[in-house]
């Protein structure tokens, strides 16, 4: 079992048409300059490396970069924690994403020796492991079980626009969710996390896959 | 009916069983199911009469146990044999089964143990008697189980303590000593079964045969299951999907805990747990989970008995203020909705002309204490006489004035002008109120001692309402 990097799950989420936030790859603070200029701010930088699964344990993220300068600092800081903190991970670069906005969800796959693929939905971000609001589906799932999904966890009123928040458009989370369901009849993919898509009035975005193929 | 499950009938419906490995040693497991097959019971119960087909013993060594005759081998025994229970070392199983298909047997219960569950050597042993029983066409139960229960034929193939009341709930245990205790805990409350199922190592047939053999059974209203694992999840799905649509199933899963092994590798990993995934399963395929041993069978007790809710809109008759308002509370808790009375319906209680000046004229229907069995026949009947009411919870707590018998009666009453309502007791006490719940439940309404079972009760009586409208 090994985790996809970034150019082939790209591939992969081509292939199955889902939204995905386009990631542009830089190895050195020259390119994070030369990329700042063909992007607009705030954005997000990550760090890139199949050896590190969690990306903020290793302080491999930093959000809200609003310039050119600052998108440069921000490489040397990720790029140096990450190399503290994970002292034998290959460290290739790092991402520079649009800063997508909305609420974050997560959807995700794993396959269970008994019942097949199951998909998974909930709130996402950081918090997901501790949240544990969840609900699953086992596959196939088409459209009216991915509503159903999204409208049986706790924190559906946060989607929903509860206290005068905008609501999220259900419709296109439902949509990533089916394409999911679809994307498990390839057999290699043994567990995937889309975490987060980022949801928002008209439209849901996946800003971070890790997909682990056996 | 598919023609290997209609083979199963063999298995639940036998004219004639073999019991091999007959003993005479009374503390044994040969000596047990001879008993239970000749008298129906090893511990005398009400509820025990002998099994009405015949019966035969093989034991080389031996004449003649428990008044049956010994055989040397199956053989030897002249007339046709439906059943075969085996109850001999694993070792020799192989050999008896041949036996058997020799003999033209059409159903096995393996009780022996020692195969797929001791190890390599053991599951070895098990894939030799699955062969034999598959090129022969038969059906095999087990090995390593306690055995089978049929009550509408007084059938006790098993080597379980006794036998329960014949009733409308079919129970599946993966476990067999779950099922021992069960069968106990059954005649001591009158709870009714049909048929239970010890399925052990289930080498051959598995729990989603017997869930499509009791599909078509007449006398399974319900059927409760007691799970540990499946192995073939999707077949499990499938029929347990075409099954629940007939017949409610209601599921207990044992070993909840998280797994953690190659979970680290993503969220979803570690998020969808063994037992997330199995109710999400079951929810899929229509069957309902059950918390704990209880619930398993309240749930099924209600579902087997009294139809399904039509509409999430009930209401709560009590004779007490506060067993009301905690079935409230209950209710609330799990979403079954206590409608609001409308003006109407008050002014055809009060037209009645029968109920207490200081009747709570709301949602729990409090008909104040010293309330008579004329006073619960008013307002169970104006209340089930809307169009708005689908169900009804009945609480009685026990006054120097209450009739807990005259009380049953007119909830039976009721029931029978209303049978499409689902009706749900509470008689809270014991002693004085016993036999009037024993009235009611001889009379297919289940009743609880306590206000949080019944609302669980209506809970899954909503529920099944709503599933049928999916």
């Amino acid at each position: 079992m090994k985790q996809l990097d970034m150019d082939k799950t790209i591939i992969l989420l081509k292939k199955y048409n889902l939204p995905f936030s386009k990631p542009i790859f830089v190895n050195s603070q020259q390119k994070v300059a030369k990329a700042s200029q063909g992007l607009s701010f705030p954005i997000v930088m990550k760090i890139a490396s199949s050896d590190i699964i969690h990306k903020s344990d290793v302080d491999g993220v930093k959000t809200c970069i609003k310039n050119a300068s600052d998108a440069e600092e921000s490489y040397a800081q990720i790029v140096k924690s990450a190399r503290k903190k994970a002292p034998k991970a290959r460290i290739k670069g790092a991402y520079m994403q649009k800063m997508e906005q909305g609420t974050e969800v997560i959807i995700g796959m794993k396959r269970d020796a008994q019942f097949g693929p199951v998909i998974m939905f909930g709130i996402g971000g950081v918090f997901v492991e501790i949240m544990k609001d969840t609900s699953f589906s086992i596959t196939p799932v088409d459209r009216k079980m991915a509503l159903e999904m999204i409208k049986s966890i706790k924190s559906y009123p946060m989607l929903s626009g509860a206290r005068g928040r905008k609501p999220v458009s259900i419709d296109a989370i439902a949509d990533i969710i089916v394409k999911t369901s679809k994307m498990t009849e390839n057999k290699n993919i043994m567990e995937l996390d889309f975490n987060p898509v980022m949801a928002n009035e008209s439209s849901a975005v996946i800003v971070d896959a890790r997909i682990i193929v056996g | 009916m598919d023609s290997k499950i209609k083979k199963l009938d063999a298995l639940f419906n036998p004219k004639s069983v073999v019991l091999i490995g007959a003993s005479r040693d009374s503390r044994s497991v040969g000596y047990g199911i001879l008993k239970n097959l000749v008298s129906g019971c090893f511990f005398e119960s009400r509820y025990c009469k002998p099994f009405g087909g015949r019966v035969y013993a093989v034991n080389p060594n031996a004449q003649e146990i428990l008044g049956v005759k010994c055989h040397p081998s199956i053989i030897d025994i002249k007339e046709e044999i439906d059943l075969a229970v085996i109850a001999v070392p694993a070792k020799i199983v192989p050999k008896i089964m041949k036996d058997c298909v020799k003999k033209k047997v059409k159903g096995f219960i393996i009780i022996s143990a020692g195969f797929g569950e001791i190890g390599p050597e053991g599951k070895k042993l098990q894939n030799e008697i699955v062969a034999i029983a598959r090129s022969a066409k038969t059906p095999l139960i087990g090995p390593n189980c306690l055995g089978i229960i049929r009550t509408p034929i007084y059938l006790n193939a098993s080597f379980a303590p006794s036998i329960p009341p014949r009733g409308p709930v079919a129970f599946l245990s993966q476990s067999g000593a779950i099922a021992d205790s069960i069968i106990d805990w059954a005649i001591e409350y009158r709870y009714g079964m049909s048929t239970l199922i010890s399925y052990g190592n289930r080498a051959d047939l598995d729990v989603h045969d017997f869930l499509e053999w009791l599909y078509d059974d007449p006398e399974t209203k319900a059927i409760a299951l007691y799970i540990e694992g499946i192995e073939d999840g999707r077949k499990f799905m499938e029929v347990a999907k075409k099954v629940s649509a007939r017949k409610p199933i209601i599921a207990l899963k044992a070993g909840r805990t998280a797994e953690g092994a190659s979970a680290i590798a993503s969220h979803t990993g570690s998020l969808a747990g063994s037992y997330e995934i199995y109710k999400t399963a079951f929810r899929q395929s229509g069957v309902i989970v059950a918390d704990n041993i209880e619930e398993l069978f309240d749930l099924a007790k209600a579902l087997a008995n009294q139809p399904a809710c039509r509409e999430n809109s009930i209401a709560v008759v009590t004779n007490g203020g506060g067993c009301g308002v905690l079935c409230a509370d209950h209710c609330s808790a799990l979403g079954v909705k206590l409608v609001e009375l409308k003006k109407n319906t008050l002014q055809k209680l009060d037209r009645t002309g029968k109920m207490h000046p200081a009747y709570s004229r709301r949602n729990p229907l409090d008909i104040i204490g010293d309330a008579l069995p004329d006073q619960y026949e008013a307002a169970i009947n104006t209340l089930l006489g809307e169009d708005y009411i689908h169900g009804l919870i009945i609480i009685q707590t026990l006054q120097t004035m209450t009739d807990p018998e005259k009380d049953a009666k007119v909830i039976i009453e009721a029931h029978k002008k209303y049978p499409n309502k689902p009706l749900i007791c509470v008689y809270m006490g014991g002693q004085y109120s016993k036999k009037g719940a024993e009235t009611l439940e001889s009379h297919h309404i289940p009743d609880f001692n306590d206000v949080s079972k019944a609302a669980k009760a209506m809970w899954v009586l909503v529920k099944r309402g709503e599933m049928g409208k999916n």
